[in-house]
């Protein structure tokens, strides 16, 4: 009788009821009731006071004509392609310390990658802060030192950018048509510990069969590459790329932090969550933030939905 | 990764007479060049922190020779940032320990009991795991403003813990299905209660993959600087991030006091990673990504 056995599975389990409510009521707390009241908030012009006034649609439709909401999607579109390049050292740097012969050097590699990651990540954003400053900071003195300064003059004047000048030091976070090119360098070499790590233990799974096979079909580096490593590790490539979407798409606080509130000079640098942020906390429309945040959720939403339904990589 | 890796040289050294020799070198000095670039800002973050203003405006590139460190930078920073620190650690231990005590409990019920509303609940707990967070700090922000709680320490270690909770449960579920059954039915046997069992069976087993999942907890705390800079406004509250932030918006820069704040700042993370380091180097074991 499954209905019998139920019951004594109640009447015997039941405190493990116990063991999820805190788990549940945090979730309900902290994640659920956020979206349904951000959901209620954004139809209200609403200061965060007492004060609210029930406008229906208005927010939603304003989100949609307005310029710098909508010029912030192609920021992030900008962004996204340049994390998609971005993601391609860590990988190649994976493959790299996975070939070597020798186990130490391969263990030396690692400890040297995991250094960075002590540093705070705000610390190491300030540092290259620092290293753009157009003063004292280290990426216009190896430009001078370098000569390419001159080249970038040259192409300047060839092209009547307007940007580069001889005498006049590289402003690099506060020449607007500077700003998403300074996003692109920021963090070079782009090696992301996280991802090298993850690609290993990816890697680690490759038996040494598999290349003494390869080695007597006469297969080079490169078609090692494609044809053993790469299949290996789409799974940890396909999961860091939907954690490096959801980041890009959300995130602002690099934006916030390397440039201001207001996306930088003349704005380029705006992206849909620091436009969230100026509207409530800057200009104090919290209704309307909130309309925006359920518009960017909803994008984000729909985006995994594609990126779980269409880029599954079965192991 | 030495188990699977270690018969190599014996391996390819019986096969290389057969095909063209491969020289580690090209890699070496790939790998070399990048981490060496990688390791710049840390390079300077190190020898500037010895210098005062003047003499770094002379030499900004190059190390002084230790005679002339100027260790007042450092303990400068010591004081100014020793107040952040402490509470940073306190946050993010407390909301490390809370993420993991009430995860395990909730990966126990999911993986443990057939109880009714079971997959209904599971259900609750996959969807966070596809939406987003973003685009709602407006309302958690308003929600914490009418629970009293902005400008407390306490909201950081709540929004920590429920923030950690539906990934760690994810993971920590299937973890938990895997400990071979015989063990809980024995400790039935033996009349351990659910909690017994979770303590003396649950926490053992699972101990490699908790180390991995409260590690990366436990940096995600530390690196956050976005919610503390919304809810914290009393400068004795303020975590590291915030700190880190006022000093970075100061009008004049001195530049070797800043980096002496930056290098100390990352002392914590330091220790905790010599005593880690396995995790890391060792690589994730292969099972933190499953699922």
């Amino acid at each position: 009788m499954p209905r019998y056995t139920v019951h004594k599975k109640i009447l015997r389990d039941w405190p493990l009821y116990f063991f999820i409510i805190p788990s549940l009521v945090l979730v309900v707390t902290f994640q659920y009731y956020p979206v349904a009241s951000g959901f209620y908030h954004s139809v209200f012009e609403w200061g965060g006071g007492d004060a609210k006034r029930f406008t229906g649609w208005e927010n939603y439709g304003r989100a949609f004509t307005d310029t710098t909401f909508l010029n912030s999607f192609k920021v992030i579109g900008l962004l996204l392609i340049f994390n998609l390049i971005k993601m391609w050292p860590s990988v190649i740097i994976a493959v790299l310390i996975h070939r070597l012969k020798s186990d130490r050097w391969q263990y030396v590699y690692r400890v040297l990658l995991v250094v960075p990651m002590i540093v705070p990540s705000l610390v190491s954003l300030f540092i290259w802060k620092f290293l753009l400053d157009p003063n004292i900071g280290g990426l216009n003195a190896l430009i001078e030192a370098t000569g390419f300064k001159s080249v970038l003059v040259a192409v300047d004047n060839f092209f009547g950018w307007g940007v580069f000048f001889e005498d006049v030091p590289i402003a690099w976070l506060g020449q607007p048509q500077l700003i998403l090119p300074t996003l692109f360098i920021w963090g070079f070499p782009w090696i992301g510990m996280f991802g090298v790590l993850l690609y290993l233990a990816g890697l680690q799974s490759i038996g040494t069969e598999v290349y003494e096979a390869a080695d007597l079909d006469g297969i080079g580096p490169i078609q090692k590459f494609f044809y053993i490593e790469l299949p290996l590790i789409l799974t940890q490539i396909r999961l860091s790329l939907i954690l490096m979407v959801m980041n890009t798409l959300g995130g602002f606080g690099f934006q916030l932090l390397m440039l201001n509130e207001a996306g930088g000079p003349g704005g380029r640098g705006m992206v849909p969550g620091l436009w969230i942020y100026n509207r409530s906390f800057v200009a104090g429309e919290f209704g309307y933030a909130c309309a925006l945040g359920i518009i960017l959720g909803l994008i984000i939403l729909g985006l995994t939905y594609i990126n779980n339904r269409y880029i599954r990589i079965d192991k | 990764m030495s188990a699977s890796t270690a018969p190599s040289p014996n391996a390819t050294k019986a096969a290389r007479p057969l095909k063209r020799r491969q020289y580690d070198w090209p890699k070496h000095i790939v790998l070399m060049t990048l981490i060496g670039i990688e390791l710049f800002p840390l390079y300077m973050m190190l020898q500037v922190s010895f210098k005062d203003t003047s003499t770094f405006l002379q030499q900004p590139w190059l190390p002084l020779p230790i005679s002339q460190w100027d260790w007042s930078n450092w303990s400068f920073g010591i004081k100014l940032i020793a107040p952040y620190l402490a509470n940073t650690v306190f946050v993010t231990t407390c909301a490390t320990f809370g993420t993991f005590f009430f995860a395990l409990l909730g990966a126990y019920f999911f993986a443990r009991s057939k109880l009714p509303g079971k997959g209904i609940l599971w259900t609750l707990f996959l969807i966070l795991l596809i939406m987003p967070g973003v685009g709602t700090f407006v309302p958690v922000f308003m929600l914490l403003k009418s629970l009293h709680l902005l400008n407390t320490l306490f909201a950081l270690i709540i929004l920590g813990v429920s923030g950690g909770q539906v990934l760690n449960v994810f993971i920590l579920r299937h973890f938990i299905e895997d400990i071979p059954k015989d063990l809980f039915e024995a400790a039935e046997m033996d009349g351990a209660s659910h909690f017994q069992r979770m303590v003396h069976i649950v926490i053992p087993m699972a101990a490699p993959i908790i180390g991995t999942l409260s590690i990366f907890a436990f940096m995600g705390g530390w690196n956050d600087f976005m919610m503390p800079l919304i809810i914290l406004r009393d400068q004795e509250l303020f975590t590291l991030g915030v700190g880190l932030i006022y000093l970075e918006g100061e009008y004049v820069k001195p530049w070797g006091k800043i980096m002496a704040t930056y290098f100390i700042s990352s002392v914590p993370l330091l220790i905790m990673l010599l005593f880690t380091m396995k995790f890391f180097v060792r690589s994730f074991s292969a099972g933190a990504v499953k699922g």
